[in-house]
């Protein structure tokens, strides 16, 4: 099963949330496949329907209708077997504030069962490629916004998944941090990583992705590489490409 | 379950206890504070009622604040999004939920060591054998499953942190009031009856009077602890799980 060179397969995703006024359409009827290796963007502004494919694909949420596989294990009937293939990246951080940051990637690697000394090695390569030795002694309580973003990437590859998602990455972080960030996620692709990642970042989207779908009001849009897609829709960048789909600006819907 | 998740989570769980300094001091400074006072008070002739008449209510005193602190931390780490990373990785309900229940588990035993200690200082004089006072641990590590099992259903019905704490004093009161260390009457053991409490002090007092172990009092105190306490963290895993986790 997990052979196969499709790592991701989405078919006719559909998530409607009842309120008491309207049904609201977060995903609606959205296909797509996302091959081994790739970095694949979900491009759009906030409330299109991005994180909601996500937590349906991590398994935090049922689909109401339409079926999603991960190398080939249905989302819905093996998620167990789905979720020791895969690392999540949430929006917020979620860390425990009492516990170091060393001591909370070596939590996250008991959940993964992961043998003791793997533990370890990992957690100090980790440690060791963010430079984040010295704070990673400290509780977490006292950390930044930008050391926080990056323990929240560190504990979503602990185990050392197949398949990385990432759900707004880099947001709240400064230019540097963001550029550093950015050749990390980078080189998940020279080890052969799949990587979803969401954002509403344009460059974040041209400069790491391969392949970007389009997402506005829980549909897709158009999918393709980056330079596809300015050449289909003759523009130099993907904000002009949104704007000739959609007729507004990505941070307009923000 | 898998050991190794829940012995790391059992790890963490106890660490949060010992490195926030307000659990700290509910868990242990609270109930090791009210037994000096408390003893100093009623050690006291004057009042008519010795210290040792007292004692036991304090013990499950002591463990009903377990309600405050669980639902306070799910509710806390449920808006951090705690809880839904650790859903995401292999983790079972089941490993998440053992590592509460042991973890309360050891600082209810722990709960009763520092009180039985420290009413030594006044005048309590347990008429039992160590067999006694480990009935006594067993009793109120079991009587710990109820207060997590309330602190679950508190943290299900509150949006937050701070409500959870305001609601949780609503299983926390009828207990400390009618089923610990003030003197049950007529009147109040109508309301007192149905409160696990109540069966926990009943249970001590007869421990702690010298009763054999083996009575048919204690042995239903026991029961009814057990049974009901069972039930009550049954029923808050699972609302937790349908509702409290969203």
């Amino acid at each position: 099963m997990e052979q196969n060179n499709i790592a991701i397969e989405v078919r006719n995703l559909k998530k409607y949330f009842k309120t008491k006024l309207e049904i609201v359409k977060a995903v609606d009827d959205i296909s797509f496949n996302v091959k081994s290796g790739e970095i694949f963007g979900l491009l759009g502004p906030n409330g299109a329907g991005k994180t909601t494919t996500i937590n349906i694909l991590i398994g935090l949420i049922k689909p109401t209708d339409g079926s999603a596989t991960i190398y080939g294990y249905d989302i819905q009937d093996h998620i167990s077997k789905a979720k020791e293939l895969i690392g999540v990246c949430p929006q917020e951080h979620a860390v425990f504030k009492f516990l170091s940051g060393r001591e909370n990637i070596e939590l996250f690697g008991n959940l993964y069962s992961m043998p003791k000394d793997k533990i370890k090695k990992r957690t100090d390569e980790l440690i060791d490629k963010l430079n984040f030795s010295n704070a990673s002694k400290h509780k977490t309580k006292g950390y930044s916004g930008g050391m926080l973003s990056q323990l929240n990437l560190i504990i979503s590859i602990v185990n050392d998944p197949k398949i990385i998602f990432l759900d707004e990455p880099t947001v709240g972080m400064d230019p540097r941090a963001r550029r550093k960030t950015w050749e990390f996620i980078g080189n998940f692709k020279n080890e052969r990583k799949t990587v979803l990642l969401t954002t509403h970042y344009i460059e974040e989207a041209e400069a790491l992705c391969d392949r970007v779908a389009i997402i506005d009001y829980g549909e897709l849009l158009d999918i393709g590489s980056p330079k596809d897609l300015m050449k289909k829709y003759e523009s130099d960048n993907l904000e002009g490409v949104f704007m000739n789909i959609t007729g507004r600006k990505i941070m307009e819907g923000m | 379950m898998n050991t190794q998740r829940l012995f790391a989570l059992l790890k963490m769980e106890l660490k949060k206890i010992i490195r926030e300094p307000a659990y700290v001091f509910l868990m242990f400074l609270f109930p090791a504070v009210l037994t000096i006072i408390f003893g100093f008070t009623f050690s006291d002739p004057e009042l008519g009622m010795p210290f040792s008449a007292m004692a036991p209510g304090l013990f499950a005193y002591a463990c009903i604040f377990i309600i405050m602190i669980v639902a306070q931390s799910f509710s806390d780490e449920r808006e951090q999004g705690l809880l839904r990373r650790l859903s995401i990785t292999p983790m079972k309900a089941s490993d998440f939920m053992g590592s509460q229940i042991l973890s309360n588990m050891i600082i209810a035993m722990l709960q009763v060591l520092i009180v039985f200690i420290l009413a030594q200082l006044f005048d309590f004089k347990p008429q039992t054998d160590i067999l006694g006072i480990l009935l006594a641990i067993i009793l109120m590590a079991i009587f710990s499953l109820s207060s997590v099992g309330l602190g679950l259903i508190t943290a299900t019905i509150s949006k937050s942190a701070g409500v959870a704490t305001g609601l949780s004093f609503l299983f926390i009161l009828p207990q400390m009031f009618l089923g610990t260390f003030i003197p049950i009457t007529s009147n109040t053991r109508v309301i007192a009856i149905f409160l696990p409490s109540y069966y926990v002090t009943d249970a001590l007092t007869s421990i702690f009077n010298g009763d054999s172990l083996l009575s048919a009092n204690i042995l239903i105190d026991f029961g009814v602890v057990s049974i009901v306490s069972i039930i009550i963290v049954i029923i808050g895993i699972q609302l937790f799980d349908k509702f409290g986790n969203k």
